[in-house]
């Protein structure tokens, strides 16, 4: 997020959501937006094909058909053009490449926009005059903009939206995705990414492994195999995870190690993914129940939950907070990062002894003088001192500050600065904001006269992500104890379900069973199913179709058919 | 800037301020029970009376605010009277269970009820009047018979979580909170998120989960992170001979203060369900050296110790390094776990093995 | 939220349909919840979270509503009789003499009695208790289903069922020493006729006034002293010229006709006699404060009175004195009528507008006071119906005019009503400065033969309680000082057989059922203080019984939200004070 939360919700005249089930996927941050909107007076514009909760506070909801995001965000900013509501000034002194963008959103007159989204002209115009006229305005999304197979060009078109406006870099404005897992941010801060160290240091840089060479105690350069001695850091790019899954069964991964992670449940195309875990060599999964993906491990480790150990969460909002430990490890289960040392150490020692049978070199070179190369750790805020060191923008967030109660949010360089709540407030961090010519894209796989519904999936209130947590938790599962899948009535009427009856949904890679919820959340055509329960899980229908760029796979766009289930 | 006297005491302070703000910051203690600081004050139950000089009436503190020249006593004979009586109003149709009640020790009743020496009149209702535990939804428990009707459930509510379940019915001594048209918290569309529950004052709304499990004083608050979504809730979980009992909010929650949402408040009994994992545990083959089979007795589970599991963690990674390189082993780290731990995943993958095979779940 | 609970369903029809016709308002959730009570006989969960659902309100605001008004019900009832158990009905109705002696019936049991017995005589209605119908005059009064009854008894239940319904008072005969402004067309015109009410002179004020400056209109009420007849005394012109001050606009102007204290019953007399005169007082006003809008908000049980209300708007629309540019003037009017459902706290100003704008009628925090954060949160002048019509009076005939009508302190002449044991009970406008005494004798005729005066009610169901040492003291805005209140002008007079314990009782029961339930003194204290009178008044009274009863007043007094529980001391503290021998009595059972 560019602006934190607090100042969003206290600040912004105007707010869009777009891609955002915000009441049921950041509830509290929902209940702030609806106090704004109630007890301030903002106006909120949703853009979901879904009849979402925080709808019902609406000034104008607006119901695009999945997959055509980038249509209706450049209609929205044509109609801004045509009526010369952008923030000239802003577009002048901060940004470059108007030209060329402006050209392309030329392309999308409202009559066009309104056949491709399904949008009435005059909802376009309402909803272009909303956003306009309310400044600050905010944009707020989550998976349902990047969950495409143009998930990075969304992201950017919405970029587009807020400097043609000129709200950004300052209070209630910006472009604030919502991180999905309470530590997503900090698994990205620190280094949790194929191709960038901690604080989103390019690997490919030689100035940043040159850094981390240092002070690991590798060589600095690029890696290279002298003999049998593996020395420096590696220069290439890796993979992601959804690379990784296809990667095993063309045999370029062997081995992996999960932490605290359920592929089989989160991953599209399950049974692929089921394919891809059986054909691996060794899985060494760490967690802290047996999970779906547990049934294809070969080691499983004991970790522990938040409760049981100390250290930091990292917010949507780029606010590191303490987690702090209540009660001691359940039976003989260790906190993660002592595993994870573990591991490192065991390896670390079977890397750099000589092997008297073949090899007469080590066959990783590390220097265990270097400052940062041990791991020797006795408790987290050791590890987060090493962050601080080498991670600049978590330079000055020590555990020891948190635990006086400071607030602090990266970047926070030093351990006098104060942090940082709004990002950009001068410049870009690359100087001038550069428009970008987006063109539409259609969805990988549309509906047809073989599958003629389109699925779209999420989480629901009540469970979260694969549902390993929540499904242990009674009274969650109390309330919501099997999956249901939203069906439209018209649909229902049509496919005569009536009362209480089984669907079968089945796409091209699979099928489920699960019960159907009648309900005008989703429109006519559309159905909306979760991932929460194994026995009917979305993913088994899910295509691993992928955003060029971010890799992420197209989870709100699946061709599907919709079956009654006869009992 | 006015100037006022609050028991003889002179006070500069800003106009537009309650009495109660005043006194608050000038450690002057003045009862409450409707009022709190995140609601907007009602001044309904009327604890908080203080008397004004040359007023006919007397004057709620929470909801009046200051004038120059005004002399305020909180304690007069007249406040002191009324209070005790207001109280006495509470206990006469409150039920006389202290002794069992889960709230017992953090009843802000009970307090004052101690705080003004106020014996339970041989009048009133008794408590008797409504079902105990009415509502079945399996969070919050219901027992309207200890409900005193300051209504902070209702503004919690509307307020804080903005869903307008809970309402007030009927008038006068019949008079009662209400979810919505007189139906069950969840038919009228409650998200569970327990803010009522964080906001009463009494045990007329308290915690299903742990009932009857824990005193107050038996309790051990750990302020904490939540461990579901992006948001950053912060809240202390209540813990009792080591084992997580319940979750309550902490008022000095950066980004959330009191709210909370269902998973955060009512999602934690996880943490100690009976699956949990507590042994390593690795397939036989692994200690037997025998061929990996995905069937029989080589697939079974094994549990072991540490040292054990860890080494032979470490021997297949070295072992996969040599035989096919680095690049064929890969890390995902976790979005659930610490930003140490994300850290440290990484450190393994580029300077143990040497590889940057390493992502997590962001994109799903 | 995905709930299972949430069961799929849309709106019914119908109750959509009736929203729409209420432009999905939400201040009109009263209406619309009373439309569907019309249709089904009750008001079900279900439909009440229709309605909720079609006006975009929370549902618990509309079963709020439905459980706070009496005349909305959840249950399904058949055709609604209501019968009155208001004080004066009860003295009405008093079959045997209400004694001193232990053993008199009290009114917890006669209304069940009285349910019994009605329900017994006509089994087709589903019977209530109501309080105070505002038929007073007529009592004892019911309300068959909207329409008023009385004098009727129970014996009288077969002419009811034929359609019979009392005898309505007569007033067009002044009674001797009279001064008669605003009741002065009583019988002089039909109500019903414009044209009659023209050629006596009704809107000659309106037209006057339009011929000048709201400021001098303002002025002009300022000077004449008038002061609100709702009880409160307010000066009325200072009132308007807050509202007039305010620079927020719209400002409103609402009438309160929601005459729901026992013993009041004036505002129906002056509205069904001259409903013109007081939609010219709202003109006037509106004219003076800047505004183009007003509400006469008048209780849900005088149907009769809002229709001939509205007969009256829709003639003077006809005629160019409501709407757009009256008379040429460029001055521009709206009149609503706005129904009750059955609640004695709307009268008190900010409950009135709470449930004006479609909410449960609880009284609102004050300050801010209605002139400046009023209906909708806008400067609004709320005034009682008798104030209104006062005002073209005074513009017709001068400020001046108006002080000199009298001697007295309080300039002008006031509506008063006389009841209970007086040989010519009723109603008669007269000045002020009046003496109880007086107003027995003089214009109540005397006391009934046999009947010896013992005490009385002043002012309202929250006046005081006054012995014969109080029956020369004058009576006006300011006499409450010395023990004797004018409040809204009405007087009960009760003879030596009525205990005043008994009879406090009756008040309390009044206070009880009306009670919001908002503050705890109030919720508690008016319940508390029915209990232990409810046991006195069997003869069943407990050790310091008395002296408890002057302990809740001080609570009552001292710390309740609003005028209603301040107010309920009023006579509660008067009967100790005159009757304190009385109530000691009958803690000994």
């Amino acid at each position: 997020m560019s602006n934190s939360m607090d100042d969003v919700a206290k600040e912004a005249k105007c707010f869009l959501i777009i891609g955002s089930n915000t009441t049921e996927q950041h509830p509290v941050f929902g209940t702030m937006l609806r106090r704004a909107v109630r007890f301030r007076g903002a106006k909120l514009v949703v853009a979901d094909p879904r009849k979402i909760d925080i709808t019902e506070f609406a000034t104008l909801h607006i119901r695009q058909r999945p997959g055509t995001d980038i249509p209706l965000i450049n209609g929205l900013m044509y109609i801004i053009l045509e009526k010369g509501w952008e923030d000239k000034a802003f577009v002048a002194e901060r940004t470059e490449n108007f030209d060329e963008f402006k050209a392309t959103v030329m392309n999308y007159p409202p009559d066009k926009v309104a056949e491709i989204t399904g949008i009435p002209v005059e909802k376009l115009y309402e909803a272009a005059e909303i956003i306009a006229m309310n400044s600050p305005m905010a944009v707020i999304w989550a998976m349902g903009i990047t969950q495409h197979i143009v998930g990075v060009r969304n992201v950017m078109s919405l970029a587009n939206l807020q400097m043609l406006l000129g709200n950004m870099g300052k209070p209630g404005s910006g472009v604030n995705p919502l991180r999905g897992q309470n530590n997503v941010q900090g698994a990205c801060d620190m280094g949790g990414l194929p191709n960038v160290y901690p604080a989103y240091q390019p690997v490919t840089s030689d100035e940043a492994r040159e850094k981390f060479a240092k002070a690991w105690g590798l060589d600095s350069g690029p890696m290279t195999v002298d003999g049998g001695t593996v020395r420096g850091l590696s220069s290439t790019v890796g993979l992601t995870v959804t690379e990784m899954m296809p990667g095993i069964l063309e045999g370029k991964i062997k081995s992996l190690y999960v932490l605290g992670e359920d592929p089989v449940m989160s991953d599209p195309d399950t049974k692929h993914i089921r394919h891809a875990l059986e054909t691996l060599d060794f899985l060494v999964l760490q967690e802290i129940f047996p999970s779906e993906t547990s049934v294809y491990a070969d080691v499983l480790l004991p970790g522990v939950s938040f409760a049981e150990k100390t250290g930091t969460f990292t917010n949507t909002e780029r606010r590191v907070q303490m987690v702090n430990k209540a009660i001691k490890p359940l039976g003989d289960a260790r906190p993660d990062w002592w595993i994870t040392a573990e591991i490192a150490k065991r390896t670390l020692f079977l890397l750099s002894s000589f092997d008297k049978d073949d090899k007469e070199e080590e066959r990783r070179k590390i220097n265990m003088d270097a400052l940062w190369a041990k791991w020797d750790y006795r408790d987290t805020s050791e590890i987060m001192s090493e962050i601080n060191a080498l991670t600049p923008s978590y330079g000055g967030i020590t555990h020891a500050r948190l635990l006086k109660g400071e607030r602090l949010q990266w970047p926070c360089p030093t351990t006098e600065h104060p942090g940082t709540p709004i990002l950009h407030t001068k410049q870009f961090t690359r100087g001038k904001g550069k428009f970008m010519a987006i063109d539409h894209v259609p969805p990988a796989e549309l509906p047809d006269d073989d599958y003629p519904m389109v699925m779209s999936t999420g989480r629901v209130l009540y469970h979260w992500h694969g549902g390993q947590m929540t499904r242990r938790a009674k009274g969650l599962m109390q309330v919501y104890g099997e999956a249901l899948v939203e069906l439209n009535p018209m649909d229902a009427e049509r496919l005569g379900v009536n009362g209480k009856k089984l669907l079968r949904i089945t796409s091209r890679r699979g099928s489920i069973v699960a019960e159907a919820w009648i309900t005008d959340r989703v429109p006519p055509g559309m159905v909306y199913a979760n991932f929460h329960f194994p026995a009917a899980s979305a993913n088994e229908l899910t295509q691993a179709a992928l955003d060029p760029v971010a890799k992420i796979p197209e989870y709100k766009v699946t061709a599907v058919k919709v079956e009654l289930v006869k009992e | 800037m006015v100037n006022i006297t609050i028991d003889g005491q002179c006070i500069e302070t800003e106009a537009g301020k309650t009495i109660l703000q005043v006194a608050k910051e000038n450690g002057i203690q003045i009862p409450t029970l409707c009022y709190h600081k995140d609601l907007s004050p009602t001044g309904n139950c009327r604890m908080c009376v203080v008397e004004v000089k040359g007023g006919r009436f007397l004057q709620a503190a929470c909801v009046t605010q200051v004038w120059e020249g005004m002399e305020i006593s909180t304690v007069s004979e007249r406040v002191m009277k009324d209070r005790k009586l207001t109280l006495e109003f509470m206990l006469a149709n409150h039920p006389l269970d202290c002794l069992t009640c889960d709230v017992g020790g953090e009843c802000e009743l009970q307090d004052l009820a101690y705080d003004y020496r106020v014996e339970v009149p041989s009048w009133g209702a008794k408590g008797t009047r409504y079902p105990v535990d009415s509502d079945p939804n399996p969070f919050v428990r219901v027992d309207f018979n200890k409900c005193i009707l300051c209504r902070r459930c209702v503004q919690a509510c509307a307020e804080i979580q903005v869903r307008d379940v809970w309402g007030v019915a009927k008038r006068g001594f019949e008079e009662q909170i209400v979810a919505g048209a007189g139906t069950t918290m969840l038919e009228a569309r409650c998200e569970s998120c327990g803010q009522c529950v964080a906001y009463c004052p009494t045990g007329a709304l308290s915690n299903k989960m742990n009932y009857g499990t824990a005193r107050a004083h038996q309790v051990k608050k750990v302020t904490t992170t939540c461990s579901y979504c992006g948001v950053g809730c912060q809240f202390d979980l209540l813990v009792k001979n080591d084992k997580v009992i319940g979750v309550s909010s902490n008022p000095d929650a950066p980004v959330n203060g009191m709210a909370l949402c269902v998973k955060g408040r009512y999602g934690y009994d996880y943490i100690h369900h009976h699956d949990r994992l507590l042994k390593p545990r690795v397939r036989r083959y692994l200690l037997e050296g025998v061929k990996k089979e995905r069937t029989g007795s080589p697939w079974d589970w094994v549990e072991t110790e540490w040292d054990t599991a860890l080494d032979i963690v470490a021997k297949k990674f070295k072992e996969t390094r040599d035989a096919t390189g680095a690049d064929t082993l890969g890390f995902l780290t976790s979005a659930k776990c610490l930003n140490e731990e994300n850290y440290l995943m990484n450190k393994l993958a580029r300077q143990v093995i040497g590889t940057n095979n390493i992502d997590h779940c962001a994109r799903l | 939220m995905t709930n299972k609970t949430q069961i799929y369903k849309p709106i019914s029809p119908e109750i959509e349909e009736l929203a729409r016709e209420h432009h999905q308002d939400r201040e009109a959730a009263l209406e619309l919840l009373k439309d569907i009570q019309t249709r089904h006989a009750g008001l079900s969960s279900a439909a009440i979270t229709d309605a909720a659902r079609a006006l975009r309100l929370p549902p618990h605001q509309l079963y709020g509503m439905a459980t706070f008004y009496s005349m909305l019900s959840l249950e399904e009832r058949r055709k609604v009789l209501r019968v009155c158990d208001g004080p004066v009905c009860w003295l009405k109705r008093a079959s045997k003499p209400r004694r001193r002696a232990k053993g008199t019936a009290t009114s917890a049991v006669s209304s069940d009695q009285l349910i019994g017995e009605w329900t017994e005589a006509m089994p087709e209605y589903t019977v209530e208790r109501t309080s105070c119908l505002g038929l007073c005059d007529r009592a004892p009064a019911i309300l068959v289903e909207d329409e008023q009854a009385g004098p009727v008894f129970a014996k009288d239940a077969e002419k009811v069922c034929e359609g019979w319904r009392g005898v309505p008072t007569d007033y067009s005969k002044e009674r001797k020493g009279e001064l008669r402004v605003m009741t002065a067309l009583i019988g002089k015109i039909d109500p019903d006729s414009l044209a009659e009410a023209l050629e006596h002179g009704v809107y000659d004020g309106l037209k006057k006034a339009l011929q000048t400056q709201p400021g001098a209109v303002l002025d002009l009420v300022e000077s004449s002293g008038l002061q609100g007849r709702g009880g409160a005394g307010f000066p009325v012109g200072r009132k308007w010229k807050f509202v007039a001050n305010e620079k927020r606009t719209p400002r409103y102007i609402v009438c309160n006709a929601d005459e729901s204290e026992p013993l009041i019953f004036k505002d129906r007399v002056l509205i069904d006699t001259n409903p013109h005169q007081l939609l010219e007082g709202l003109l006037i006003a509106g004219f003076a404060c800047g505004a183009s809008e007003a509400w006469i908000y008048i209780r849900g049980e005088y149907e009769y009175q809002a229709q001939r209300l509205e007969n009256a708007i829709r003639q003077a629309e006809s005629q160019n004195l409501l709407g757009e540019n009256i008379l040429g003037s460029g001055f521009s009017f709206k009149i609503h009528i706005h129904r009750g459902a059955g609640a004695y706290i709307c009268g008190e100003e900010t409950a009135l507008i709470e449930s004006l704008e479609g909410k449960r009628g609880e009284p609102r925090l004050r300050p801010p006071f209605p002139p400046t954060y009023g209906f909708r949160g806008q400067p609004t002048a709320v005034n009682n119906v008798e104030s209104f019509c006062a005002v073209p009076h005074i513009v017709r005939n001068g400020a001046d005019w108006w002080r000199n009508l009298t001697k007295a302190a309080a300039p002008g002449t006031k509506v008063y009503m006389v009841l209970g044991h007086v040989k010519n009970p009723g109603l008669f406008e007269a000045p002020f400065g009046l003496t109880l005494r007086q107003i027995i004798d003089d214009f109540g005729g005397g006391m009934l033969p046999g009947s010896q005066f013992n005490f009385a009610l002043c002012g309202g169901a929250a006046g005081t309680i006054v012995n014969e040492s109080l029956l020369d003291t004058p009576i006006d805005f300011a006499s409450a000082q010395k023990g004797i209140s004018l409040g809204a002008g009405s007087f009960l007079v009760c003879d030596q057989n009525v205990s005043p314990v008994a009879f406090l009782r009756e008040l309390l029961h009044f206070f009880a059922a009306e009670s919001c339930g908002k503050c705890t003194p109030c919720r508690v204290g008016t319940w508390r203080a029915l209990e232990i009178l409810n046991r006195m008044a069997e003869g069943k009274g407990m050790k310091d019984d008395t002296e408890e009863l002057a302990t809740l007043a001080d609570l009552l007094h001292d710390s309740s939200f609003c005028g209603l529980g301040q107010a309920v001391p009023i006579p509660m503290r008067s009967a100790l004070a005159h009757f304190g021998a009385e109530f000691v009595k009958a803690e000994v059972s």
